[in-house]
């Protein structure tokens, strides 16, 4: 009984402590230098909160270099998916499709270029508002746990935690996390989100939850509230944060899991640039 | 001879470059869009096994530093990725130091206590001490799939191990 003990406390003490080879470090020592991170992080000390920002920003950076060649493969292949269907469907007709689509790639890299100036010129058009930052999405790595992407704009140019950010006017998000020269966005979809709504002709009042999936849901609807389908819900601007009537999505019914679903009207997965709204607005005084 | 020795070391380092490369891109093990339940922690899973097999092929300065990168990508408080990656390796560390032979079953099933560790400390930890809500349903979700791959990913390292690494430690 006791050598069984010994055992024990031998192979413990030893997966504890052991180093050598390649282990130049005795897990113990990093176990306790990882809590001693972990409290300086939550207890936020400004030095580590300076750090923090600036290793943030040298991370962002080099996921965003690491991932880049990730980004190409979904589109080849959806190139080519469709390039074998295509084919099946019109085997007899192969030939003349193939002479149609070395014109029809070139019209669709032509449509796609056009849609990319148009997207520039308004780009331009909204940076020189002095009040919104256009900012590139650097990373949307999409975690189980969290809804967030990293944006390339940072304190930098002026961006604050809480922040609404947009995309073609409609909400996206809030400023959650400031860098220099990076900022970390929550999406509305994030079992974190809340944010204050309003709702059809009567204005309903109501809170936008994230539920950790796509779609989000209204939650504290007026009570008898009949929901229906297909209602524009915007941001009531209560929180003195998001700014009043900004679109946010319709109402859903059928949608599965959650009843008072709500279809966003941009796809939080397909997101490349954004805006950061730099107004921040006073709580309303009653 | 020279040309040999580089590729053997390319492929030793093949599990730690993975572990950094899930650490610092974008790739994830979030297959949300293909089925809207499935996650699993590779990064847990390629600790657990190449301690266990090979621990010289994963420092565990390395997986210290994958950790903290993994939380800067995530947001997660710092620090807290690396704790849970160590307790598995502590796990990993203490099986191997007990056992002389091992088997799939063996290891799925320390891999089960390993992880329920992990898992535990690491939302514990976020529940207490950070403002971040995580969904208990989700965590159950990843925690089942990870171990639910366990054995599939333990039967394509142990043939990398074979084919292109070698043998145990000593």
């Amino acid at each position: 009984m006791s050598v069984s003990r010994d055992d024990f406390s031998i192979a413990f003490r030893s997966a504890l402590l052991q180093r050598g080879g390649a282990q130049k470090f005795s897990i113990l020592s990093l176990i306790i230098l990882a809590i001693f991170i972990f409290f300086l992080d939550i207890y936020g000390f400004v030095v580590v909160k300076k750090a923090r920002g600036i290793i943030n920003d040298v991370v962002f950076r080099i996921t965003y270099i690491v991932s880049s060649p990730l980004r190409f493969i979904p589109n080849a292949s959806t190139n080519l998916s469709s390039h074998f269907n295509l084919k099946e469907e019109n085997e007899k007709l192969r030939q003349v499709i193939e002479n149609y689509k070395s014109l029809d790639l070139n019209l669709e890299y032509l449509t796609n270029e056009n849609k990319n100036l148009r997207k520039v010129l308004d780009a331009e058009k909204i940076v020189n508002e002095k009040s919104i930052v256009l900012a590139k999405v650097l990373v949307d790595r999409n975690s189980p746990f969290l809804k967030s992407i990293i944006i390339n704009k940072g304190t930098q140019v002026g961006i604050k935690k809480g922040m609404p950010v947009t995309q073609d006017n409609y909400l996206i998000g809030r400023i959650v996390e400031t860098n220099y020269l990076s900022s970390r966005v929550l999406l509305l979809n994030d079992l974190n989100s809340r944010i204050p709504v309003t709702l059809g002709n009567d204005s309903a009042q109501a809170i936008l939850t994230g539920s950790g999936t796509k779609n989000p849901k209204l939650e504290y609807l007026p009570e008898d509230y009949v929901f229906e389908d297909e209602i524009t819900i915007f941001a009531s601007g209560k929180d003195g944060i998001f700014i009043p009537g900004t679109p946010i999505g319709k109402t859903t019914l059928n949608s599965g899991k959650y009843d008072n679903e709500i279809k966003l009207f941009v796809d939080p997965n397909q997101l490349s640039f954004v805006t950061v709204n730099l107004i921040r607005l006073n709580k309303e005084k009653f | 001879m020279a040309k040999l020795n580089l590729i053997n070391k390319i492929f030793n380092a093949g599990p730690l470059i993975l572990l950094y490369f899930l650490s610092i891109s974008e790739i994830d093990t979030n297959l949300e869009k293909v089925f809207e339940i499935f996650s699993f922690n590779l990064p847990i899973i390629i600790i657990y096994f190449w301690i266990l097999k090979r621990p010289s092929v994963l420092g565990t300065g390395h997986i210290f530093f994958a950790g903290l990168i993994n939380d800067v990508v995530m947001g997660y408080p710092l620090g807290i990725s690396s704790l849970s990656y160590l307790i598995v390796c502590f796990f990993s560390n203490y099986v191997r130091n007990k056992s002389v032979n091992t088997t799939i079953a063996s290891d799925w099933f320390t891999f089960f206590i390993a992880l329920i560790f992990a898992n535990l400390l690491f939302f514990s930890l976020l529940n207490n001490f950070s403002d971040v809500v995580i969904s208990y349903t989700k965590i159950g979700y990843n925690t089942f799939f990870t171990l639910f791959l366990f054995p599939i990913l333990w039967l394509i390292f142990s043939f990398y191990q074979a084919n292109f690494i070698g043998g145990q430690d000593a």
